[in-house]
C-alpha cells in the first residue's frame, strides 16, 4: 500500500472522511501511539476520542477534563492514552481506560503547549516561563526564560529540550548528564519552534513574520523573509531534507539537503488557495505534507513529484491543528468552529 | 482599526497604584450585568473574585525586531488574546490592567501592530484611574502619573470623598492641564456605572466625529508648566495630503516618543468627505470619515498629547501643510 497522488482516484472524489461537531474551536489533534483512537483538544475543556477507523461506531463526547480550554494535547509516549494541559494549569495524563492522573499543577499558568519524545517516553511542556519535564515519574523544572516560553521540542535522542522565547532560544539538557543551558540569540520575539528531524537545526518562526533557523553544531544561523503573517506551523520532513511552513497560499519547502537553504528560494507548489495555509504537518515516513488553510481547505502534497489534491473543500472555517496517523495513511484536522475531521487516505 | 461585529472590545486599565483598579474590577467581575468580560491582571490573588475569567499575565514589553525601538508590544498580551480565542465561551470584552508603574504605550501599539490581535480584537478605550488625595503627589515622584493621565480617554477620578471641594478643582485642573481630552468621571470607591467606561470606542475612526477640549471656565492652574501637554491646532483652508502626509511622517518619526497621543480631523483639498487619523506614539490608522455637508465649513483640526511639545513648531509646520 503506498500513497500515490497521481492515482485518479484523487481527483474523481475526496477521499472518506469521518466528520463530527463538537461545537468548540479545537486547539490539538493526535493519534495515540497504537494507533487506534485520535483525540481532539477543544475550547470547551473536553479531550473529545474517536476511532482512528473512520467505520467504526462513534464514541460518545466525554465530560470536560479541564477547567477552561484544553489549549495543548499529544499522543502519551507512556501508553496508548493522550497528555493534554490547558487554561486551568494543570498537565493530565489521560489513560486509554479513562483513568486521570495530574502530572503537574501550576495555578495561574496556562499550560499551552506540550512535545513529546516517543523513545524515552519523555513529556515537556510550557508552565510560564518554565519548562516543565515529565521523564520516568520524576518532573524538572527548567527556566526561568526572560519571557514566557512560547513553544518547546525535544532533540532526536530526547538529551535535550529547545524553548523559543524573547531574544532567542535555551537548551537544556534534560537527560543523565546534565550540561549548562546553551543560549542561540536572535533580537526579537520567537513565537513557534521544532527540532529537526536529524537533530542538527532548530527553526522558529518570530513575531515579524520571518523564520530563524539555527545550525546547532556551527552555532550558525539563518533567516528567512517574506511571508506575510507571523509563521506559526513548521514541520520538518522524516528525513530532514525539508522545513516546510504554514503562513503561504501555497506548500512552501527550504532546502536543507546539501549545503542548506542559503541563497535559495524556496520550493513552492500545489494549487494556490485562496488564503493562507494555518497548518503544515510533514508525513512521518514519506515525502508528502498535508497543509490546513484559513479558508477551511486542506491539501495533500508530494514534495518529491510536485502534485497536490484537495482532501477537503473550503467551509470558511479555519484549519487550526492537523496531525498524521504513525502509519502514515489517516490524517485528523480540526478547525475554529469544532468540526473534528478523520480523513482515510487508503486508495 | 476597522470594525466588525466579531471583534471583542478591549479596554485597558491604568492608574498609579491604589488608586483603585482593583475596586473598580472586583466590581466588574462580581455585579449582575448580564456580560461577560475576560479580565487579564498582573497580580493574582489580588482580586477577590476566584473567576475562571481572569488571567494571570506579567507584562512582557518586546521591542519589534524591525528596526524602530520605540516600537515596543506586549508579548503577553497577544498570547493571551490568542488563548482566549480558543474557549468555546466568547466574551463581551476584555479588560487588561496594568501594573501602577506601567507605560500604556506598548499596551496600546499592540493593538496597532500585531495583525493576529486586529483580527480578533480591537482596542476600545484607555482608563486611567486617579487618586484624588495622592495625585499630586505622585506627580512629583516621577513620569508615570502623568504619562498615564495624558493617554487616557477615560479618567476616573475616585476618592473623591477623601479630598475636600477644593482640593478635588486643583486635582482637576492639573489633569485637564495634562489631557483636557479624556472623559472625567469622579467617583468614591470607583463606583461607576459600566455603561459609562465600556464599550466607548475611543479608537475607532466612524466615531472621532468631533473632539472638544474640556478646559475649566475658572480655577485652571497656572502656576504649574506641565512637562506633558496636549496642543491643539486648526485650519480653515484645506489641506494638501501630500505634504501633510510627509510632514507627520517626519513628525512621527523624530518626536514619536515623546507623542502619546495625537487625533485628527482633516480637510483634504478637493475631498468630498473628512480624513480621519489618530496615533499612539509613531503609530497611525487614518480612514476617510462623514461627507461634509453643504455649505459646511470644512475646517481641520489636530491635537497632540505628550512631552516637550513645541507648539510653535508644530503650527508651523502643519500652516505649511495648507493650500
Amino acid at each position: 500500500m503506498k500513497l500515490d497522488l497521481a492515482n485518479p482516484a484523487w481527483r474523481a472524489a475526496l477521499p472518506p472522511s469521518r466528520s463530527v461537531a463538537a461545537d468548540a474551536p479545537a486547539s490539538a489533534c493526535a493519534f495515540s501511539r497504537d494507533g487506534a483512537t485520535v483525540a481532539f483538544a477543544l475550547g470547551d475543556g473536553r479531550v473529545r476520542l474517536l476511532p482512528a477507523d473512520i467505520n467504526a461506531a462513534e464514541t460518545p463526547a466525554g465530560e470536560p477534563v479541564h477547567r477552561g480550554a484544553v489549549l495543548a494535547m499529544t499522543a502519551d509516549p507512556t501508553g496508548d492514552g493522550f497528555v493534554s494541559g490547558g487554561d486551568d494549569g494543570r498537565l493530565l495524563r489521560l489513560g486509554s481506560d479513562g483513568t486521570m492522573s495530574e502530572l503537574a499543577h501550576q495555578k495561574g499558568k496556562w499550560i499551552e503547549h506540550i512535545a513529546i519524545h516517543r523513545a524515552s517516553g519523555a513529556i515537556a511542556a510550557v508552565a510560564g516561563k518554565n519548562a516543565l519535564v515529565v521523564k520516568d515519574g520524576q518532573t524538572s523544572e527548567f527556566g526561568p526564560h526572560q519571557s514566557t516560553v512560547a513553544d518547546l521540542d525535544f532533540s532526536k535522542d530526547g538529551s535535550r529540550v529547545a524553548c523559543a522565547h524573547y531574544g532567542g532560544v535555551t537548551v537544556w539538557s534534560v537527560g543523565n548528564v546534565t550540561l549548562p543551558p546553551r543560549r542561540f540569540a536572535w533580537a526579537g520575539s520567537h513565537v513557534a519552534l521544532k527540532w529537526s528531524t536529524d537533530g542538527k537545526f532548530i527553526a522558529t518562526g518570530t513575531q515579524e513574520n520571518d523564520i530563524h533557523v539555527w545550525r546547532i553544531a556551527q552555532s550558525t544561523d539563518m533567516r528567512m523573509q517574506g511571508y506575510p503573517a507571523k509563521v506559526r506551523s513548521l514541520s520538518w520532513s522524516a528525513d530532514a531534507r525539508w522545513l516546510f511552513t504554514s503562513s503561504q497560499p501555497v506548500f512552501t519547502a527550504w532546502s536543507f539537503a546539501g549545503k542548506g537553504p542559503e541563497g535559495k528560494p524556496p520550493v513552492q507548489f500545489g494549487e494556490e488557495g485562496a488564503s493562507l495555509i494555518t497548518v503544515v504537518a510533514a508525513h512521518p515516513t514519506a515525502e508528502f505534507v498535508a497543509g490546513g488553510y484559513e479558508s477551511g481547505e486542506l491539501q495533500l502534497g508530494d514534495i518529491k513529484t510536485r502534485r497536490s489534491v484537495v482532501l477537503k473543500l473550503a467551509d470558511g472555517s479555519a484549519i487550526t491543528c492537523l496531525t498524521w496517523s504513525t502509519d502514515g495513511f489517516r490524517l485528523a484536522a480540526g478547525n475554529d468552529r469544532g468540526d473534528l475531521l478523520v480523513v482515510d487516505l487508503r486508495r | 482599526m476597522a470594525m466588525s461585529p466579531s471583534q471583542v472590545p478591549v479596554t485597558v486599565l491604568t492608574g498609579y497604584l491604589g488608586a483603585g483598579k482593583t475596586t473598580l474590577l472586583n466590581r466588574i467581575l462580581s455585579e449582575q450585568h448580564g456580560k461577560k468580560y475576560a479580565v487579564i491582571v498582573n497580580e493574582f490573588g489580588e482580586l477577590g473574585v476566584d473567576n475562571d475569567l481572569v488571567v494571570n499575565a506579567d507584562e512582557e514589553v518586546f521591542e519589534m525586531n524591525n528596526g524602530c525601538i520605540c516600537c515596543t508590544v506586549r508579548g503577553d498580551l497577544i498570547r493571551i488574546i490568542e488563548g482566549l480565542m480558543k474557549r468555546k465561551d466568547k466574551f463581551d470584552g476584555i479588560l487588561v490592567e496594568t501594573t501602577g508603574l506601567a507605560d500604556p504605550g506598548p499596551v496600546a501599539q499592540t493593538f496597532f501592530t500585531d495583525d493576529d490581535v486586529k483580527a480578533r480584537t480591537r482596542l476600545d478605550a484607555i482608563i486611567t484611574v486617579v487618586d484624588a488625595k495622592h495625585f499630586l503627589g505622585q506627580l512629583e515622584q516621577g513620569d508615570e502619573a502623568q504619562e498615564q493621565v495624558a493617554f487616557a480617554d477615560v479618567i476616573l477620578l475616585n476618592k473623591t470623598d477623601l479630598v475636600s471641594a477644593d482640593e478635588l478643582k486643583k486635582v482637576e485642573g492639573r489633569i485637564k492641564a495634562i489631557n483636557p481630552y479624556a472623559r472625567i468621571h469622579k467617583t468614591e470607591k470607583s463606583k461607576i456605572e459600566l455603561e459609562a467606561i465600556l464599550d466607548k470606542g475611543a479608537f475607532d475612526l466612524k466615531r472621532i466625529l468631533e473632539f472638544e477640549p474640556d478646559f475649566l471656565e475658572h480655577g485652571h492652574d497656572h502656576d504649574h508648566e506641565e512637562e506633558v501637554k496636549s496642543l491643539s491646532l486648526t485650519a480653515d483652508r484645506p489641506v494638501d495630503p501630500d505634504k501633510f502626509q510627509k510632514w507627520m511622517g517626519a513628525l512621527l518619526q523624530i518626536k514619536g516618543p515623546d507623542i502619546f497621543r495625537s487625533k485628527g480631523i482633516l480637510a483634504i483639498d478637493g475631498a468630498p468627505r473628512r480624513y480621519v487619523y489618530q496615533g499612539v506614539h509613531m503609530m497611525m490608522d487614518a480612514d476617510w470619515g462623514q461627507p461634509w455637508k453643504d455649505g459646511e465649513t470644512r475646517s481641520s483640526k489636530l491635537v497632540f498629547i505628550g512631552r516637550n511639545l513645541d507648539g510653535e513648531n508644530l503650527k508651523r509646520g502643519f500652516q505649511d501643510c495648507l493650500k
